[in-house]
């Protein structure tokens, strides 16, 4: 899954490059970023819920569901999101939606099957915290400023290349030119390794930054509902699960996993790269949290 | 929300704003002389219980402020989502709101504001009282008529579950929500008027 992600993204940042040598103006290619950041900003949550077949539910569809969203959005003054269910097994749950007024809460059904109320309850705490703090919106950012800096460094660069040899380049066309190619394909390649680099580093920021920010949410949607043991539990409960799948059937998911309550891989080997490299702190992490939690309650009030 | 709060993900719990409860003597008289409804003499906390043995002797406390009136009676009720309700009886309407504010104004002092979900007041119609303007239309009878008060919105909005089955009387509801515009601060986000199906007040 790793290396997929990495390589798509690698690819994106090649492919704008590839734009950039056959010649393509800057700005169109900055219009089609803007492009793809719109669609993902204004449309996440559709893109979501229609990648993982989620049903928007009403009121008489889910009573109950709907009853707990309801309680926990009053004590959490904000305003309701949508409620979704998602007709699948694996169970998990997650939030879309650019803003507060957009946002969707979707479960599956497998969560649905496999909590009891009170830990449903603490899923949900979770997922409605991660619409509190805008994580859409911010990792949609985020993610873009990543892609908009491999591609501003590549603008320094061929700023910097046109503009240092420009007039050089000019007078001394007729008798160089052999060398001067020769010596510009490997000024390319030097930048396409360097945007690569560049993509690199924040790709492991934006992981950085999405760990984060689950533990932002673990920690308000357990302060929220009070008892930060629930949420544990669910973690617990779902991880089990999600881990006893096999893996064929959550590789479609993958994708998606950065707004999951839980990400939809298999543990792989290599514990110490994988850490680095997820959307989600490890269970131990999240859970040394909201012990700590737990324990911060029972001393103080 | 501040854009320091979202870069850092963090959101503060929601405080509570008590100050509206006094608004409810002037809507009893107006839900009497216009609705025909009085004050039934019971109303309900509702608050998420918390982990901790700070709160179980913040609730112990609330008990024995209350015990002191004579006519007042408060008993703790669980409900099946997982929260609980000190439910207070008391006659006189003027008491029973000075005690719904002392229980709630006890566990905001011990920090368990953003604990505290809502506050319902009971309402029933005066036998051979003042015309029901919706029961002269025949419309269906009620199992109860309540005033809910949403502590972090600081509005109130109605609710009147019908006998059957988890379904609500909205036509009577918005007839209450226009009669009390006056006296109390009700809540415009319809989205926010949830159904408390099965709650323990009278």
């Amino acid at each position: 899954m790793l290396t997929t992600v990495f390589l798509l993204g690698l690819l994106y940042a090649l492919f704008v490059t590839v734009l950039f040598l056959v010649g393509l103006k800057l700005v169109f290619v900055l219009v089609i970023a803007f492009v793809l950041l719109f669609v993902q900003y204004f449309y996440s949550d559709r893109i979501a819920l229609y990648s993982m077949k989620g049903k928007i539910v009403t009121r008489e569809q889910a009573p109950q569901l709907h009853a707990v969203v309801d309680r926990l959005c009053a004590l959490a003054d904000m305003p309701k999101p949508q409620v979704a269910i998602a007709n699948v097994d694996m169970p998990n749950a997650f939030a879309t939606g650019r803003d507060r007024k957009h946002a969707v809460v979707c479960v599956t059904s497998g969560i649905l099957r496999r909590l009891d109320e009170p830990e449903l309850e603490a899923v949900l705490a979770h997922e409605l915290s991660h619409v509190a703090h805008r994580d859409v919106a911010v990792m949609t950012i985020a993610s873009f400023l990543g892609i908009m800096a491999g591609l501003l460094t590549r603008v320094l660069l061929y700023a910097g290349l046109f503009g240092g040899f420009g007039g050089g380049g000019n007078r001394g066309r007729s008798g160089g030119r052999g060398g001067g190619g020769g010596q510009l394909a490997i000024l390319e390649l030097g930048m396409l390794l360097f945007s690569a680099l560049i993509y690199a580093i924040s790709f492991l920021l934006i992981r950085t930054l999405s760990r984060y920010r689950e533990l932002a949410a673990d920690r308000s949607g357990a302060i929220l509902i009070g008892q930060p043991r629930l949420l544990a539990q669910a973690l617990v409960k779902v991880t089990g699960e999600m881990s006893r799948i096999p893996t064929r059937d959550l590789r479609s998911a993958e994708h998606f996993n950065a707004f999951f309550f839980t990400p939809a891989l298999a543990r792989g080997n290599g514990v110490s790269i994988s850490t680095l490299f997820s959307t989600h702190p490890t269970l131990e992490r999240r859970l040394a949290q909201l012990t700590e939690l737990e324990a911060q309650m029972g001393r103080t009030p | 929300m501040k854009l320091f709060d979202v870069l850092l993900g963090r959101t503060k719990p929601a405080q509570p704003n008590l100050d509206h409860l006094f608004g409810l003597p002037g809507a009893q008289i107006t839900l009497e002389a216009s609705m025909g409804l009085r004050p039934t003499g019971q109303a309900g906390v509702c608050f998420k219980p918390a982990t901790g043995q700070q709160f179980a002797a913040t609730a112990s406390e609330v008990e024995q402020l209350l015990d002191l009136g004579e006519n007042t009676k408060i008993h703790d009720e669980s409900d099946s989502y997982g929260y609980r309700w000190a439910v207070i009886t008391d006659d006189d309407f003027g008491d029973l709101i000075n005690e719904v504010h002392i229980v709630n104004t006890t566990l905001q002092d011990h920090g368990w504001g953003p604990q505290l979900l809502c506050s319902v007041f009971g309402f029933a119609p005066i036998p051979g009282g003042a015309a029901d303007p919706a029961a002269a239309t025949g419309a269906p009878k009620v199992a109860g008529t309540y005033l809910v008060y949403l502590y972090k919105r600081g509005t109130f909005y109605p609710f009147v579950p019908l006998p059957a089955a988890e379904k609500r009387d909205s036509d009577r509801e918005r007839l209450l929500n226009v009669t009390l515009a006056q006296d109390l601060s009700m809540e415009p986000d319809l989205e926010r008027w949830f159904p408390l199906w099965g709650l323990p007040v009278h």
